[in-house]
C-alpha cells in the first residue's frame, strides 16, 4: 500500500495540470459559445471551394 | 403568373426578369440580380450546402440591399479607431449581423469570413448575432469585411467597443471554471472518502488514514475558497442588507464542515466531512450554473436602438457633402436622405417634399406626406424623393429613444414573483438557523461529544438545495424546450405568467398578419376592361413607386408600354399608356369623387382621364396558422382579443376571419395599455403578442409579452419571449409548456418539502451522519433536476 504515498500526489499533480489546461481553454474563449458546436457537426461541408488565386 | 419563390430569399419571382442560378446542376429561379449574385457567390465558394441545411427563410431575408451602403468609409483611420481595437498591424472588432435567422447562416458567415484574405479569425455567436473578427490591417480594412458580409445578403453593423464588451461572457467563463474545480475536486475527494469509509470497517493503517485526510483537505481547500466564493459573498451581502438569503445557511454549513474537518484532521478525531463539503459545493455550483445559462439567453438591448438607424449619413456642409457615421451627428447638421434610407435623428425638413414610413414609431402603415418645415422622426424611412433635413435632437433624446426609455421603465416597475420567493426564502433560512442552534444547544447539554456532528447534519440535511433548485431547474428546462419550439425566453417570470394567463391580446399588423399587402379583391367599374387588364396596367404604373402597397402589385406581369411616369407624394402614381393619362392611388387623386362610390381607406383606385376604371381592395394576408392558433388558445381556456391602431372596418374583418369576438380598433399605444390595465384590474393575467416599436410600453405592461422576431428590434428587447420564424402556433404550445412547467415546479416543491420534513427530525435526533445527510441532500436535488428535465420531452413526438 505504500505505493499510494507516491501515486496519490502524482494524481494530484495530474489534476492540477488538467485544471490549468481547462482554465487556459476557458480563457482563450473556447467555451464562450456552448450552443453552436452542437450544431456544427451536421454542417461540415464535403464540397471543396475552388482554389483561390491568392493562396 | 408568378414563377414561384426566389431560391435565395423566398420573395415572389417576377417572371419577366428571368434570373436563374445553376445550383448543383439545377436551374433555380431568383428574384433579382442581387439574389443571383449572392447565390452564385455561395455556390462558387463551395457552400451550396447552405441551401440544403438552412431552415425555410422568412420571405425577403438575405436579399441584398438595393443601394449598397458606402462601406469604404469604414476603411478610414478614424473609423478604425471608433469601431476597432488595433495593435501591431492587427485589429479586432465586433459586428452585429442583421438578417441571420438559423444555424446555417452562422456556418455560412464563419466559413466565408475565414476565407477573406487577411482575416485572422471570425467567430459568430448565433444567439446574440455578434461576429467577432480580427484581421491584418495591412491586407484588409473594416470596410472590406462589412462589404463581404453585405455581399452575402446580411446587414452588418459595426459596434463601438464599449457596447461590444460582454460582462455576461466573463461571468460565464468564471462560472465554468468554478464548476470544473468543484466537479474535479468532488471526484477526487469522494474517491479518498470511499477509502476512508472502507478503512473504518476493515481497519486501516493510522498513517494512511492521516495521509488520506490531509490529501482530502488539500483538494477541498480550492473548492471552498474558489468554487464556493460566490456563496460567501452573497451570504455576506444578505447579512448586510438584513435580508438573509439561501446562501447564509449554505455558507455556515460549508464553513462549519470545513473548519470542523480541519480540526478533526489536526486532532485525529474519529471523522472528517470533506466529502460532504465538496459534494455540497458541487451541486450548488451546478444549480447556479444552469440558472445563469437560462438568464444569459436574454438578448442584449444596447444594439436595439441603433439598429433601426442608419450606420452612415450624408452631411451637407458649405463645401459639399461628406459621409459620416450616424453617431457623429450633432444638432444643427443638415443631412441628405435618399429614398429608401432611414432617418438618423429627429429634425425638421428643410428641402424637398416626400412621404415617410413611420410604421416603426406609430404603427401607422400608411406613409405620411412631409413638406418643408414638417418634423421628421428618427427611425422613420424616407420613401419618395431626395430631401434634406436639419438635425434637432440625436441619440437617446429622439422620440425613438424616449419610447425605448419608457419601455425600460415599465420593465422595472413590474413586481416579480422572484421578490416574493426571496422573502419566503429569508424566512425559511432564519427558521433553519434557529432550528440548528436549538438542536446544537440540546445536544451540547445532553451529549456534548455528538453536538457538532448532529448540528452539521441538520444544517446539511435542511439545506434548501432542492427547494432552491426546484424552480430554476424547471424554468431552465422550460427555456430549453421553448427554444427548440423557436421561442426564446428573455425573462423567466414570463413562463409563470404564461401558465396562469387568462387573456391573450394580439396586435394585428405583422403579428396575426404577415405585414405584407396583397390584393384581396378587384372590382372592375368599366365594361371596356377586364380584371387581368386592370391588374397589368396597375402593375405597370406601380413600377416607379416605393410605397409599401406597391408590393401588392409586384407579383403581376407588367408588359404594358408606359411612359411619363411620375409619383405624386401621398396620393398615387401617374403614367401615360396609349396617349391616355392613367392614375392609380387615392380615390380623390384618380377622380373618383365625381363617381361618388363608397370607398374604404385601404382601397386603391385605377382611373383613366379622370374616370374610375377599377378598384383594388388591398389587405394584409393572415399568417397561415393564425386561425388554428387562436382556436387552440381558446381550447386552452384563454380569451383571445385583437387590438390594433388600424381602422374599425379593417380590424373587424380580420377579427371575423380569425373568429375573435373581442377586438379594439383605432388604438393608440396608451389605449392599448389602458385595455391591458383594465383587464388586469379585473384580476386577469394578460399576454400581449405584438411587434413594432410603438408596442414596446404595451408589451412591458402586460404580464407576459411575445414578439415575432422580424418586428422592430426594440419590441423584441422589451418582450419577455421572442418568437422566431413565421409561424404563430408556438404561442399556443408555449402556454402548454408553461403550464407543464408550473406543474413540475409544484411537484418539485412538494417533494423538497416532504424530504426536508422527514429528514429534519431524523437528523435532529442524531440518526443521520453527515455523509448520509450529504447523499440525501444530493439525491433529493438530483430528483428535482431529473423531474425538471422531463419538460424537455414535453410535446415531443
Amino acid at each position: 500500500m505504500n505505493v499510494l504515498y507516491f501515486l496519490i500526489p502524482l494524481a494530484l499533480l495530474l489534476l492540477a495540470g488538467a485544471v490549468w489546461a481547462f482554465f487556459w481553454a476557458v480563457g482563450s474563449g473556447q467555451f464562450d459559445d456552448l450552443e453552436t458546436p452542437a450544431m456544427r457537426i451536421v454542417m461540415d461541408d464535403d464540397t471543396k471551394p475552388p482554389e483561390s488565386p491568392d493562396t | 403568373m408568378s414563377a414561384g419563390a426566389c431560391f435565395h430569399c423566398a420573395l415572389p419571382v417576377d417572371p419577366r426578369d428571368q434570373y436563374y442560378v445553376d445550383i448543383d446542376g439545377e436551374q433555380q429561379p431568383v428574384c433579382c440580380p442581387g439574389c443571383k449574385a449572392v447565390a452564385e457567390l455561395i455556390r462558387d465558394t463551395g457552400m451550396s450546402n447552405y441551401y440544403a441545411m438552412r431552415e425555410a427563410p422568412e420571405p425577403g431575408t438575405g436579399r441584398p440591399a438595393d443601394d449598397a451602403a458606402e462601406w469604404q468609409i469604414y476603411d478610414r483611420d478614424d473609423m478604425l479607431a471608433a469601431f476597432a481595437e488595433s495593435s501591431d498591424g492587427t485589429a479586432e472588432a465586433t459586428i452585429y449581423v442583421g438578417g441571420m435567422y438559423c444555424a446555417a447562416c452562422s456556418w455560412l458567415i464563419e466559413t466565408t469570413m475565414a476565407r477573406v484574405p487577411g482575416m485572422l479569425s471570425a467567430d459568430i455567436n448565433p444567439v446574440t448575432h455578434r461576429l467577432r473578427v480580427s484581421w491584418h490591417t495591412a491586407k484588409l480594412g473594416l470596410g472590406g469585411i462589412l462589404a463581404a458580409l453585405a455581399n452575402l445578403g446580411y446587414d452588418p453593423q459595426p459596434l463601438a467597443p464599449e457596447s461590444a464588451a460582454r460582462p455576461e461572457l466573463l461571468e460565464q467563463r468564471a462560472a465554468l471554471k468554478r464548476l470544473l474545480v468543484a466537479s474535479l475536486g468532488m471526484m477526487q475527494v469522494m474517491m479518498f472518502a470511499v477509502g476512508l469509509y472502507a478503512g473504518d470497517y476493515q481497519g486501516m493503517d493510522p498513517d494512511m488514514q492521516y495521509f488520506l485526510r490531509w490529501v482530502s483537505l488539500a483538494v477541498t481547500t480550492p473548492v471552498v475558497f474558489y468554487s464556493a466564493r460566490p456563496f460567501f459573498r452573497s451570504a455576506w451581502r444578505g447579512v448586510i442588507a438584513r435580508a438573509p438569503g439561501m446562501d447564509l445557511p449554505v455558507s455556515i454549513a460549508i464553513t462549519a464542515a470545513y473548519v470542523g474537518s480541519i480540526y478533526a484532521t489536526l486532532t485525529n478525531a474519529p471523522a472528517v466531512w470533506f466529502d460532504s463539503v465538496v459534494m455540497f459545493v458541487f451541486f450548488l455550483t451546478l444549480g447556479r450554473f444552469l440558472e445563469m445559462r437560462a438568464r444569459h439567453r436574454s438578448i442584449d438591448r444596447s444594439t436595439a436602438l441603433s439598429n433601426v438607424l442608419p450606420n452612415t449619413v450624408t452631411r451637407c456642409d458649405e463645401d459639399g457633402q461628406t459621409t459620416i457615421p450616424g453617431s457623429q451627428l450633432v444638432a444643427g447638421d443638415v443631412v441628405l436622405v435618399r429614398p429608401g434610407e432611414s432617418i438618423a435623428a429627429d429634425g425638421i425638413l428643410v428641402d424637398g417634399d416626400t412621404a415617410v414610413d413611420e410604421a416603426l414609431l406609430t404603427g401607422e402603415a400608411t406613409p405620411k406626406p412631409k413638406s418643408i418645415g414638417d418634423p421628421l422622426l428618427a427611425g422613420s424611412i424616407n420613401l419618395d424623393s431626395i430631401v434634406q433635413f436639419r438635425v434637432e435632437t440625436t441619440g437617446s433624446d429622439t422620440t425613438l429613444g424616449t419610447i425605448s426609455r419608457m419601455s425600460e421603465r415599465a420593465r422595472y416597475a413590474r413586481p416579480t414573483y422572484v421578490q416574493i420567493a426571496d422573502r419566503i426564502a429569508s424566512t425559511i433560512v432564519v427558521a433553519i438557523l434557529i432550528i440548528a442552534a436549538a438542536v446544537g444547544t440540546f445536544w451540547y447539554i445532553t451529549a456534548p461529544d455528538r453536538a457538532f456532528v448532529v448540528t452539521l447534519s441538520v444544517l446539511v440535511v435542511t439545506c434548501p438545495c432542492a427547494l432552491a433548485l426546484a424552480t430554476p431547474a424547471a424554468f431552465a428546462a422550460a427555456g430549453t424546450r421553448l427554444a427548440q419550439l423557436r421561442l426564446l425566453v428573455t425573462n423567466g417570470n414570463a413562463i409563470e405568467a404564461l401558465s396562469r394567463s387568462t387573456r391573450i391580446l394580439f396586435d394585428k399588423t405583422g403579428t396575426v398578419t404577415r405585414g405584407a399587402p396583397v390584393i384581396e379583391e378587384i372590382e372592375v367599374l368599366d365594361d371596356k376592361f377586364d380584371e387581368e387588364q386592370c391588374l397589368r396596367i396597375a402593375a405597370a404604373l406601380e413600377t416607379v413607386s416605393t410605397h409599401p402597397i406597391a408590393n401588392a402589385f409586384r407579383a403581376t406581369e407588367n408588359d404594358v408600354a408606359i411612359s411619363d411616369q411620375s409619383v405624386a407624394v401621398g396620393n398615387g402614381v401617374t403614367g401615360v399608356i396609349d396617349n391616355q393619362v392613367w392614375r392609380l392611388g387615392r380615390a380623390s387623386f384618380v377622380g373618383a369623387a365625381s363617381v361618388g362610390a363608397a370607398l374604404a381607406a385601404t382601397d386603391v383606385c385605377l382611373g383613366v382621364e379622370g374616370r374610375l376604371v377599377a378598384r383594388f381592395k388591398i389587405s394584409d394576408e393572415l399568417r397561415e396558422d393564425a386561425t388554428d392558433t387562436i382556436s387552440q388558445l381558446t381550447e386552452l381556456g384563454l380569451k383571445a382579443g385583437l387590438i390594433s391602431g388600424d381602422s374599425e372596418a379593417v380590424v373587424q374583418r380580420t377579427a371575423g376571419k380569425l373568429g375573435i369576438a373581442d377586438y379594439h380598433a383605432n388604438c393608440s399605444p396608451e389605449d392599448k395599455l389602458e385595455i391591458i390595465r383594465t383587464a388586469q384590474q379585473n384580476g386577469e393575467t394578460v399576454i400581449m403578442v405584438g411587434d413594432g416599436i410603438n408596442d414596446a410600453p404595451v408589451l412591458a405592461g402586460a404580464d407576459a409579452s411575445i414578439a415575432p422576431v422580424h418586428g422592430a428590434m426594440l419590441a423584441q428587447t422589451s418582450a419577455d419571449i421572442i418568437l422566431v420564424g413565421h409561424h404563430l402556433s408556438p404561442v399556443a404550445t408555449a402556454v402548454e409548456v408553461s403550464r407543464q412547467t408550473l406543474k413540475i415546479v409544484r411537484q418539485n416543491l412538494a417533494w423538497a418539502i416532504v424530504y426536508n420534513a422527514t429528514a429534519l427530525p431524523l437528523a435532529a435526533l442524531g440518526y443521520v451522519p453527515p455523509w448520509a445527510a450529504a447523499i440525501g441532500m444530493s439525491a433529493s436535488s438530483l430528483i428535482v433536476v431529473l423531474n425538471a428535465l422531463r419538460i424537455n420531452r414535453f410535446g415531443a413526438p
